[in-house]
């Protein structure tokens, strides 16, 4: 990796980390998967699929907030305080600025996830008839999901305001996880000018749902080889899009006197 | 106009409309940049700003205002030059344009024989902004080390040269403190730290004395001196004169957006920048006319007293000759070298340099 970017990346990382909002994210997840292991007692019989089922989702759930509520502001936080000017004033290009706070947002999900990732084997472990590294795949699925949901958030951010780019990218969040219901609503349902506004969602929003096999994976089906890759393909190649976009517009941005 | 070196201006007509670029992020047209006779193109020049000009877009309909137009100057190397104007005047969005950090309309700006807009120019130029912020989450020493980082400097010399720019700014007891612990003057310190660390040909630095204790202010001056003595080449904007008068070999006057007027500091104390006073006592003269070897033009009768203004020593050796030679009584004998300030406030009164003049 290029040595600015892995300065930036580090930098923005050990910001995230010493931020006491995603400390108690990472708290909060820890205590969401240990009253999964309290609670499932209470089902019978599918003790194992309620604590895998509630633990990916919090996983999820948790990459999210922590995603789009510290990347929603941490390009504009340094614009606002001056930080950048330092930073820009310095040999780095303002793409690779934009690329080192991403990949250092990214270093963040990948800590978060492999600490709620570990803490969810232990206790799977710790349930009989439970454990399988099946459970790795679904991780990996959903940090590809909050990979492209980064790069989203990084886009918008370059854009408009912190509050905007966070509802913005909550907005794709939904409806990405709906963009396949919605085509085929339009196709089977609606008239053609339906069609064709829902062939637009579909092909304009991405498709999260290729990373939600949270479900099959809870039922005991493993995720085929073929379907990580693809989805790795798909992940890498719409946030890469997303990221010139973003470098684009960020490049032309006037950072003081506005 | 001849400015002695190491700093050349050429106060900047309207550029032709072939001239102007267009909008930011297009590829800028240089204006031309008239060069002095004999000078070598490129000689020992550090930094040139040709036609600079910045407008900005306000209010709900988006308005143009002018924020520079025709900035033009270039600096030597080893030269500390001041921008002087007051608030608003455009010095920071100089400073901002030269480091791209806002893309001027028309103009060029090479750094080092680079354009500006070519990121590794930057590698040669330390910059302190005004109101420095930097991570409140790092201490002094993790600060450095990633500004270190950026500049790709040899990894091994990181601690060294990193406990010697803290020595420099005085900063090695506060290397592992917080940032959020430091106090105004403190950020400024570790600011110009960053500003010197990769060793830069070029320091620009925005108002670096601004919102500084008194003791504060004397330090960084102290250190900007001490930086002018190893020849380091400085841009400094401030509109805190005696700091400038310390500083600088040569000061750039900003006003409404557009250079007005360079001067050569060490050329002041002749001509412009001499005033003396005196008084005598009107009895001397038995109540008759006033004398004829009193210049008329600069004499004032009120009060009981005849006041004289003379505006250089020969004048005023001239005036205390003829005062020993009749036996007038001088009551009175203030003079001094009228330096910047003045310069300063004459050139912001002088109409010439108002709206849609330039002076020089």
């Amino acid at each position: 990796m290029n040595g600015n970017l892995a300065t930036l990346a580090l930098s923005t990382f050990m910001e995230t980390v010493r931020d006491r909002i995603f400390y108690l994210v990472g708290i909060f997840g820890g205590i969401m998967l240990a009253s999964t292991a309290i609670l499932s007692p209470l089902t019978i019989g599918a003790q194992g699929k309620i604590m895998a089922d509630v633990g990916l989702a919090s996983m999820a759930l948790f990459g999210l907030l922590v995603v789009v509520f510290v990347g929603s502001s941490m390009v504009r936080k340094e614009l606002d305080k001056g930080t950048i000017v330092t930073i820009l004033a310095k040999p780095v290009g303002r793409r690779e600025y934009l690329l080192g706070k991403f990949l250092g947002l990214n270093l963040t999900l990948v800590s978060m996830l492999a600490v709620m990732g570990l803490m969810f084997l232990v206790m799977i472990f710790l349930t009989p008839g439970t454990f399988s590294f099946r459970f790795v795949g679904a991780f990996y699925l959903t940090f590809l999901e909050l990979t492209l949901i980064n790069a989203v958030v990084v886009f918008f951010s370059t854009c408009v305001s912190p509050v905007l780019a966070a509802m913005f990218t909550l907005g794709v969040f939904v409806v990405g996880h709906l963009s396949q219901s919605i085509r085929d609503f339009g196709v089977l349902e609606g008239g053609r000018a339906q069609q064709m506004v829902s062939e637009v969602v579909y092909y304009l929003i991405p498709n999260l749902e290729v990373f939600n096999l949270r479900g099959a994976v809870v039922h005991g089906e493993a995720v085929p080889g073929g379907h990580l890759l693809m989805a790795t393909i798909y992940a890498v190649g719409w946030s890469a899009i997303l990221l010139l976009v973003a470098g684009s517009i960020f490049a032309r941005k006037e950072l003081r006197g506005e | 106009m001849t400015i002695q070196a190491p700093v050349n201006f050429k106060a900047e007509s309207p550029l032709p409309s072939s001239d102007i670029a267009g909008s930011a992020g297009t590829a800028l047209h240089p204006a031309p940049l008239d060069r002095e006779p004999g000078e070598t193109a490129g000689r020992g020049e550090v930094l040139r700003v040709a036609g600079l000009a910045k407008s900005f877009r306000s209010g709900f309909l988006k308005r143009p205002i002018r924020g520079i137009e025709g900035v033009s100057f270039t600096v030597n190397r080893g030269a500390v030059f001041a921008i002087l104007g007051h608030n608003g005047a455009g010095k920071t969005t100089t400073i901002n344009c030269i480091l791209d950090l806002v893309h001027p309309d028309a103009g060029e700006v090479s750094i080092l024989g680079c354009n500006h807009r070519d990121c590794s120019s930057r590698a040669r130029v330390g910059y302190l902004p005004e109101r420095p912020y930097f991570f409140e989450h790092l201490t002094g020493r993790e600060l450095l080390n990633f500004y270190y980082r950026l500049l790709s400097l040899p990894g091994k010399n990181m601690r060294a040269r990193v406990d010697e720019v803290l020595a420099l700014v005085g900063m090695e007891p506060f290397a592992g403190r917080r940032l959020r612990k430091f106090s105004k003057g403190m950020l400024q310190r570790i600011g110009l730290a960053q500003a010197v660390l990769g060793d830069p040909d070029l320091l620009i630095l925005d108002e670096p004395m601004s919102g500084l204790d008194p003791i504060g202010r004397r330090e960084v001056r102290d250190l900007l001196l001490d930086l002018k003595h190893q020849g380091k080449t400085i841009i400094l904007s401030s509109h805190i004169v005696p700091d400038i008068e310390m500083i600088a070999d040569t000061v750039g006057i900003m006003r409404e957006g557009r250079l007005v007027r360079v001067e050569d500091l060490a050329g002041m104390t002749d001509g412009f920048s001499y005033t003396g006073h005196l008084a005598f006592d009107p009895g001397d003269w038995g109540g008759q006319d006033l004398p004829s070897w009193l210049p008329a033009r600069h004499t004032r009768q009120q009060a009981g007293r005849v006041s004289v203004v003379v505006d250089n020593v020969d004048e005023l050796r001239e005036l205390l000759d003829n005062c020993h030679r009749h036996a007038v009584s001088v009551l009175a004998v203030d003079t001094r070298r009228s330096g910047l300030e003045d310069l300063f406030l004459a050139v912001n009164n002088d109409p010439d340099n108002h709206e849609g003049k330039t002076n020089r």
